[in-house]
């Protein structure tokens, strides 16, 4: 270049300690993020565990069981039973080796603002112990009251099976169904009611490929 | 970088985007107030300490890097400490650090001390209008004020949740979105009205 640029005037040296500068820090920051992990990880996997063990242990807690459930877990993809295409997680508790109850792990994809996860446990007739919100993105006080304002609304699924209430009464009273909807949100409830009912059909299917399938494995 | 196309206010009104998007609840807006806190004049310090080391073309890659150093362990130590407010409001942390780097290089010019005081003075700014946010927004909203803050800054933090009073469903608008811009209107409105008293009176 016949014109000289204020890079021309620059002495090499400065881009060479740029570089030098430049590398230092990355191999810094790598290895503050490396110790930083080291001091995290159990910690944070620990959390990822609790998340879904509390939930797990609580909806189990009436039955006796003596297996790692977290750990006796099988995936299922069934979008025309389950109705999601998203694979579900069956978690399976047994006593002395007899099977003794499931946890569903699967969603409601027709929440209002997204799908919704949920913890469904049944015992092995097929009658469900208890359902949970793992994680939804429900409007705030609307979508979202059985964590508050109606947090019996879940409760009332213990003890409900596909004969009770029968078949054609699994929805909301609006829809001539036996479950109560939230003021101002229909479409929250609808979506939970229905993912239950798969979950229990579902059961109903393969109850026995559930049981016996191996661990990690597809029924 | 001489000529850096945003000036400081117009910073601070982009980085309040993912402060309007946190501030439904105190807890949010707290813990992303505390974060902002923390790790803005902290990659300021460390960006001015590297700066006079750089060329001005390879500032902006140093700048990037730190950055990214700083949001990745936020992360990690959000999920390990407080995994309800990494879900919370982790997207919007890494957000707000772009609005950091942008921000730092727009000090590039300045001293490090200099720029160091300019980035904690807007973070506080940045903080303190979160809460304010996140008060109001969660006392129309809710009723309530640090709820849940047991669950996400530990259980010492389960006293300092207050139910001021008793809703059926609370005063949506305030929770949700549209009630974010109202509360921010409201408040600038606040220190407008403010400003002008205090000219009137001097």
């Amino acid at each position: 270049m016949a014109t000289p640029t204020e890079d021309a005037h620059r002495p090499p040296h400065d881009v060479a300690r740029s570089a030098a500068v430049l590398a230092t820090l990355g191999a810094a920051l790598a290895l503050g993020l490396y110790g930083l992990w080291q001091l995290t990880h159990e910690r944070i996997e620990r959390n990822r565990q609790a998340w879904i063990e509390q939930p797990l242990t609580a909806l189990l807690a009436p039955m006796k069981y003596d297996n790692d459930v977290l750990a006796d877990v099988i995936t299922v993809v069934s979008p025309d039973v389950l109705g999601a295409d998203a694979p579900a997680s069956i978690y399976r508790a047994r006593l002395a080796g007899e099977p003794v109850a499931a946890v569903i792990r699967t969603i409601a994809p027709d929440g209002y603002r997204g799908p919704i996860e949920l913890l469904i446990a049944v015992d092995y007739e097929g009658v469900l112990l208890g359902v949970d919100v793992l994680r939804h993105n429900e409007t705030p006080g609307l979508g979202d009251v059985f964590e508050n304002r109606e947090a019996g609304w879940l409760e009332a699924f213990r003890g409900l099976s596909l004969s009770t209430p029968p078949a054609g009464r699994w929805t909301v009273r609006k829809e001539g169904g036996a479950f109560d909807a939230f003021t101002g949100a229909t479409i929250t409830p609808r979506a939970i009611v229905k993912a239950v009912r798969r979950a229990l059909e579902y059961y109903r299917a393969y109850r026995d490929r559930i049981f016996e399938a191996d661990a990690a494995g597809e029924p | 970088m001489s000529e850096f196309p945003l000036r400081s206010d117009a910073l601070l009104l982009l980085a309040m985007c993912p402060a309007l998007a946190v501030s439904d609840t105190v807890v949010n807006a707290v813990g992303l107030g505390l974060t902002a806190l923390v790790f803005g004049p902290l990659t300021a310090v460390t960006f001015g300490a590297l700066r006079s080391r750089l060329t001005p073309q390879t500032s902006i890659a140093g700048l990037l890097l730190l950055s990214s150093g700083a949001v990745a362990s936020v992360e990690l130590l959000m999920r390990a400490y407080s995994p309800i407010l990494y879900t919370n409001i982790w997207p919007f942390v890494a957000l707000f650090s772009v609005n950091f780097a942008l921000l730092d290089a727009l000090m590039a010019e300045r001293s490090t001390a200099k720029s160091t005081r300019a980035v904690l003075r807007l973070c506080a700014i940045l903080a303190l209008a979160l809460l304010l946010l996140g008060i109001a927004r969660e006392l129309v909203g809710r009723g309530s004020i640090l709820h849940g803050a047991g669950a996400a800054f530990g259980d010492w933090a389960q006293a300092l949740e207050t139910k001021v009073f008793a809703v059926d469903m609370g005063f949506l608008l305030g929770m949700l979105p549209p009630g974010a811009f109202i509360a921010l209107a409201l408040l600038i409105a606040a220190l407008n009205w403010l400003k002008r008293a205090h000219s009137a009176s001097t």
